[in-house]
């Protein structure tokens, strides 16, 4: 699906061309005194050494062409998820890393293993040019999907203490108390995915599909990619955040129906 | 100083050197109840009074097991409540919590509730069923419709009262059920507990800070301070004659200092 002969390989001195768009960002947001000066120059350092990291790693993986290297790859990434994750929520539930790890990597895994083998079909199934930049995708957005479930769950267990105590009074199980609870998290959960579906092609050109076209991909199979990635990660958020709302709300309660103290 | 009571009703609730343990956040070891004995008869009130942070709340939350003590036994009917579900018992032990907790829903939708809560077809507004709480709480059937969530504070403690009902428990616990009416509205409350103790031969459990409760429908009282039964015996001569300073101290403190959930 490649034709390199279509690709302008950008050299240095163009790179240092689109950084001047980046001291441009760092004007005006000193114009506008924002106070984030810092944190943009220190974010746009980070993403040149971390891509040009990552690029020079896929480069070794390409050539190495093994299954372990690959599957490592994987794990760190699926462990970097779980760690932004968690990173990004105040208030855990409990178990978190058990919880959010446990979904992340049945959820994704399985998702992906079915995306890149049964959909897409590729051989062999390490091969690191189709399995890292889809998983990649996939272990992104699952967790975005991850982080907002479970920060969700936790919030809507602290407030709706009252309303689940008073279901368990009246003979309810743990599940049928927590019901809302357990409703609105993946519904929370699910809503970006859901919106970015219905904006696709509308208000932005997702970024797989406008990099094949660069790369001189013809636009239809471009966007047959594109619609399959979309679909794998819908179903990822869907089955990762599932696991995180199932498991996550019995860890607020007890054996016995009682939910525990804060 | 503990009396226990002479009654010719049947024992239904008994506790025995009942004990409560917490950890605190500095997790260090916190007694919040400790070597509570008494027992609740059917056909009669039993009133806990004491002030804040006494365990009162506590100790009604471990009749349904929302909690489980930490020593000691409570026996329903002579079988110790931690060998039956807690699904069973809460159906048989009935809670009212101290915020009138309100579904979404109509008033009827509300009260239909425990039913769907244990899969069973929930009965119609022309039923026997619903007549028989609201004719028990004194509310009118034209209410049924109306949303649940917009009717008033002592409304809305009668709607918790019928619905804590209509799984017809054989004890019934309510926990500061009058901390948000006002005086007509409590009186109003006070007589309708004690209308449907004997009307339905109910063990009646009631938590309290207000001494209008403990001197007019209260047949047992139970004065707790600092986790512990200071004096207990029949409420109107408790009130009358304390017998022991710690009760006398808390009696003769003004009524708004005593107001508290612990």
């Amino acid at each position: 699906m490649n034709n390199p002969q279509h690709i302008i390989p950008l050299n240095v001195i163009q790179l240092v061309s689109a950084y001047a768009l980046i001291l441009l960002s760092l004007g005006l947001a000193r114009l506008q005194r924002i106070g984030h000066e810092k944190q943009l120059l220190w974010s746009s350092m980070r993403m040149l050494f971390q891509l040009i990291a990552v690029g020079y790693l896929l480069h070794l993986l390409f050539a190495i062409n093994s299954p372990l290297p690959v599957v490592l790859m994987l794990l760190t990434m699926a462990g970097f998820s779980l760690q932004i994750a968690g990173s990004r929520i105040k208030k855990r539930m409990p178990n978190f890393y058990r919880v959010v790890g446990s979904s992340i990597i049945i959820g994704c895994g399985g998702v992906t293993f079915y995306f890149c083998l049964l959909v897409v079909g590729y051989s062999p199934w390490f091969d690191p040019r189709y399995l890292i930049p889809l998983a990649g995708m996939i272990f992104g957005n699952a967790m975005n999907g991850a982080s907002l479930a479970a920060e969700r769950l936790s919030s809507e267990m602290h407030e709706r203490r009252e309303e689940i105590e008073c279901a368990l009074s009246l003979g309810a199980t743990s599940r049928q108390s927590a019901g809302e609870a357990i409703r609105n998290a993946y519904s929370a959960a699910l809503r970006p995915t859901i919106n970015t579906m219905a904006a696709t092609g509308i208000v932005a050109l997702p970024g797989m599909m406008t990099g094949q076209i660069l790369s001189g991909t013809e636009p239809i199979i471009a966007v047959r990619y594109q619609i399959a990635i979309l679909c794998a990660i819908t179903g990822a958020v869907a089955v990762t955040s599932f696991l995180i709302v199932q498991q996550g709300y019995r860890r607020f309660f007890t054996d016995a129906h009682q939910l525990k103290r804060e | 100083m503990n009396q226990p009571q002479k009654s010719g009703n049947d024992p239904i609730v008994e506790f025995t050197d009942v004990g409560v343990t917490k950890l605190s956040p500095a997790g260090t070891s916190m007694v919040i109840l400790d070597q509570i004995s008494f027992t609740a008869r059917q056909g009669e009130i039993t009133g806990i009074i004491g002030a804040s942070g006494s365990g009162k709340s506590t100790l009604i939350r471990l009749c349904n097991r929302l909690d489980d003590p930490s020593a000691g036994t409570i026996k329903l009917n002579g079988q110790n409540i931690a060998t039956i579900d807690p699904l069973v018992l809460r159906r048989k032990v009935a809670m009212v919590l101290q915020k009138p907790f309100m579904f979404e829903g109509t008033l009827l939708e509300n009260l239909q509730r425990p039913f769907l809560f244990r899969k069973l077809a929930p009965p119609s507004a022309e039923s026997l069923e619903i007549a028989r709480v609201l004719d028990l709480v004194q509310l009118p059937a034209e209410m049924l419709k109306r949303d649940a969530r917009s009717l008033s504070g002592g409304e809305q403690q009668r709607v918790n009262l019928a619905r804590a009902l209509v799984n017809h428990p054989e004890v019934l616990l309510l926990d500061e059920p009058t901390s948000a009416l006002d005086r007509p509205s409590t009186a109003r409350l006070a007589s309708t507990l004690n209308t449907i103790c004997h009307s339905e031969h109910l063990a009646i459990m009631v938590v309290t800070h207000d001494l209008y409760l403990a001197e007019h429908i209260v047949n047992h009282l139970i004065y707790l301070e600092e986790g512990r039964i200071m004096e207990q015996g029949v409420g109107t001569q408790m009130l009358a004659i304390p017998q022991t300073t710690a009760f006398s101290n808390f009696l003769a403190k003004p009524e708004r200092e005593q107001k508290s959930s612990s």
